[in-house]
């Protein structure tokens, strides 16, 4: 019972250092307090904070009401009405909605497992010389700005998924009702693989610092109680980082969801239900890159800034889930991340 | 990030979890800003020297011959509008800084609305336009009124890329509709087979190609269709034609003609509209459509100037040169509009667009037909340059005399 943890806080902790020496050290931070230097500080803080919130409440705002008249027009069918053909005054986000989902899913899919391997390789398994240059090119690779990735996609990427991915795909017993149809080139898939590419540094480098955070000690319990390489990795260190995992992986599918102009170059921006991967799609960005342009004034305009709010609900909606999900799997799992410590 | 990263770095998690749940609306955010950055681009010098003016000028420069006079001080113009006018802007206005240094034009193609929207909030010392504004988009222009000046005629080439298939392939308004409506969709298809007399067509998918933003060739196109194919109107169920090109659900979007031609270059089968400007840059092999007077015409600088030679009307609101009489007429044509403000709140400026686009409408013609233009028939230029002299300065007085 005397091991008990109480509930523990701050006080207590420095009641235990000694309430003399505690003092001692107030009194000398007392001495040296600047009043200058504080109040400039907590005066940049509170301007910092306030304005960041002023932007976001502002934006907020703007959104609301500039696309106030897109929900006047369609109501809230608006979010899952199908049809969005500007040409025909008709405006619905539901299409999209799928489609931005879809291309971010299979992203997700094609790119968590290539960038958790990467991380583990790089933080645990790696030698040094392998690690620093490979780690350094990740680094790069996350620099690329996204419409060169885009140029890539169109460029280089396009004729080869339409002459040989797709066809080939499309032929594989099975597997290829997932993309039957006619091989254009750009299609949902080719979006999702450039997604996937401009997503995987983020992945790599996150997780890789969670991995990195993981303390040296915990591994060496785990080896001293016998456990191989990859039951270090498994039972010690992938539990231990899944915080900062399940961060990389939000982060990744933020971008994923919000990414416009280079799925807007290799998505083929057809607004309609896709019948199978291959078929060209529209997400939420493509369509706001698209079409932002040709607004007409009043309710053009009014729906695309509608569509940007629908890309921002969906954000923070996936978001939620996906810290809900984390939260419930942490907490039927008691104890998982300490078993080793 | 470097190398160290991956090194026992304690921070991490923690400090990322609060930066994404704010993605968000930076995202929202950083989309305005990538797609205004996109937007533009410098049409100041860089390239086609070589295509110097030696043909003779379609007609007299009416504000005066010694362009190295015209401004004491260095004016800059800036331009947005029209994306399929870029090759004959951007090689005409360097010539024009070529022989006026003091006259510096930067022209951002991102399409004919961001021409007319930029106009009307007064952003831009110049918009252009491939259909010139309504009389709403009249209204809300912030500046007063708004002059539109025909600057250059083009045409919209219909350009496939599809091995086996013949070079100015014959085709009609009911056999585009059907290839843009998803009713043909094999290059042997018996109505292709039928009204190109094309026997041995190849047994090959057709990828459709269209714009996946607004414009002006998008609108002609539709424009054509139209007036040609009942089937067509009964698909997009309606009879006014749009920018926005209105079966987006069939064949792929891309954006601006480059996007278009970039696919058509490297996709077997592929068939899309461009600007005949860009066509003729790539090399690409166009379909001859069949025009009002019964005859299949492939797009060229006479096919299109037979078109603009029909408006003999021409005026802002009646502007429409698709499907025009005359044998040797192509058929999808039309001419592009400058919008500039008729009150110019500064003179040196005023001064400056006036003899700039008086020039693109007379010796800048010369370079219309090298880039795939047609030059402006006479009557076009009367216009050009009457509505030119309707400048006034910010007092209310015409900055040229007349």
């Amino acid at each position: 019972m005397i091991y008990e943890p109480s509930p523990a806080s701050p006080d207590a902790v420095s009641g235990f250092v000694g309430p003399g020496r505690s003092a001692g050290v107030r009194a000398a931070l007392l001495r040296r307090r600047s009043r200058f230097g504080d109040g400039a500080y907590s005066a940049l803080r509170w301007t910092g904070a306030g304005l960041f919130g002023a932007v976001v409440i502002g934006l907020l705002i703007g959104i609301g009401s500039d696309s106030s008249l897109a929900l006047q027009h369609s109501g809230l069918g608006f979010i899952w009405s199908g049809t969005w053909n500007p040409a025909a005054g008709q405006y619905g986000a539901g299409i999209l909605v799928v489609d931005t989902l879809i291309t971010t899913g299979v992203a997700m899919v094609l790119m968590v497992p290539i960038g958790l391997g990467t991380a583990i390789f790089l933080s645990e398994l790696a030698p040094r010389w392998i690690a620093g240059p490979l780690a350094t090119l990740i680094g790069l690779l996350a620099a690329v700005p996204s419409i060169v990735v885009g140029l890539w996609g169109l460029l280089v990427l396009t004729p080869i998924f339409a002459n040989q991915v797709e066809p080939l795909l499309a032929s594989v017993p099975l597997l290829g009702w997932l993309f039957r149809g006619e091989a254009y080139g750009p299609s949902i898939l080719l979006a999702s693989v450039v997604l996937a590419v401009m997503t995987l540094p983020t992945m790599v480098a996150l997780s890789g610092t969670a991995f990195a955070a993981v303390p040296v000690a915990d591994r060496e319990a785990a080896m001293a109680l016998g456990a191989t390489r990859w039951q270090v990795v498994r039972r010690a260190v992938f539990p231990a980082a899944r915080a900062g995992v399940s961060a990389a992986i939000t982060l990744a599918v933020g971008r994923a969801l919000g990414e416009s102009i280079a799925v807007a170059m290799v998505i083929g921006n057809r607004p309609a239900i896709p019948e199978s991967l291959t078929t060209p799609g529209a997400t939420l960005g493509s369509a706001i890159v698209n079409q932002f342009a040709e607004a007409s004034p009043g309710i053009g305009t009014s729906s695309i800034i509608a569509l940007g709010a629908v890309l921002l609900l969906l954000t923070v909606a996936v978001n939620a889930g996906g810290q809900a999900l984390l939260r419930r799997g942490s907490a039927s799992r008691p104890g998982t991340a300490g078993a080793l410590r | 990030m470097s190398a160290h990263g991956f090194k026992h770095t304690t921070s991490g998690p923690a400090t990322k979890a609060l930066s994404f749940r704010v993605a968000g609306p930076v995202a929202v955010l950083a989309i305005s800003v990538v797609v205004a950055a996109c937007g533009s681009t410098s049409a100041s010098p860089t390239t086609k020297a070589s295509t110097a003016a030696t043909a003779t000028p379609a007609s007299a420069n009416l504000l005066g011959a010694s362009y190295d006079t015209t401004t004491a001080s260095s004016v800059t113009l800036t331009g947005a509008g029209a994306n399929s006018i870029e090759p004959f802007f951007e090689t005409i206005f360097y010539q024009y800084n070529q022989k006026n240094a003091n006259t510096t034009v930067n022209y951002s193609p991102a399409g004919s609305s961001v021409g007319v929207t930029d106009i009307q909030q007064g952003t831009v010392n110049f918009g252009d336009s491939e259909i010139p504004m309504t009389a709403s988009q009249l209204t809300a222009a912030t500046g007063g009124t708004v002059l539109q000046i025909p600057v250059d005629l083009g045409g919209v080439a219909i350009s496939y890329n599809a091995p086996g298939v013949p070079a100015n392939l014959k085709l009609n308004g009911p056999t585009l509709a059907g290839i843009f409506d998803g009713s043909i969709t094999n290059w042997d298809d018996p109505a292709i087979a039928a009204v190109s007399g094309v026997t041995n067509l190849p047994n090959l998918a057709i990828k459709a190609v269209h714009r996946a933003d607004s414009s002006g060739p998008g609108y002609d196109l539709d424009q054509y269709l139209i007036d040609t194919a009942p089937a067509w109107v009964t698909a997009i169920g309606t009879s006014t034609p749009s920018r926005t090109w209105p079966q987006a659900s069939v064949g792929i979007g891309e954006q601006l003609n480059t996007g278009v031609a970039t696919y058509i270059s490297q996709t077997s089968g592929s068939i899309g509209f461009v600007e005949y400007g860009y066509a003729l840059q790539n090399g690409f092999v166009n379909a001859a459509i069949l025009n009002s007077a019964g005859s299949y015409v492939a797009p060229s600088e006479k096919s299109i100037a037979a078109a603009g030679a029909q408006a003999t009307s021409l005026s802002p609101t009646d502007f429409n040169v698709v499907n025009q009489a005359g044998a040797g007429t192509y058929p999808i044509a039309n001419f592009s509009w400058t919008l500039v403000y008729q009150k110019q709140s500064d003179t040196a400026t005023g001064i400056a667009l006036g003899k700039l686009f008086d020039w693109v409408v007379t010796t800048g013609q010369s370079d219309a037909a090298s880039l795939g233009y047609a030059p402006l028939p006479a009557n076009v230029v009367t216009l050009a340059q009457s509505t030119i002299l309707e400048l006034d300065s910010s007092a209310g007085t015409p900055l040229f005399a007349s």
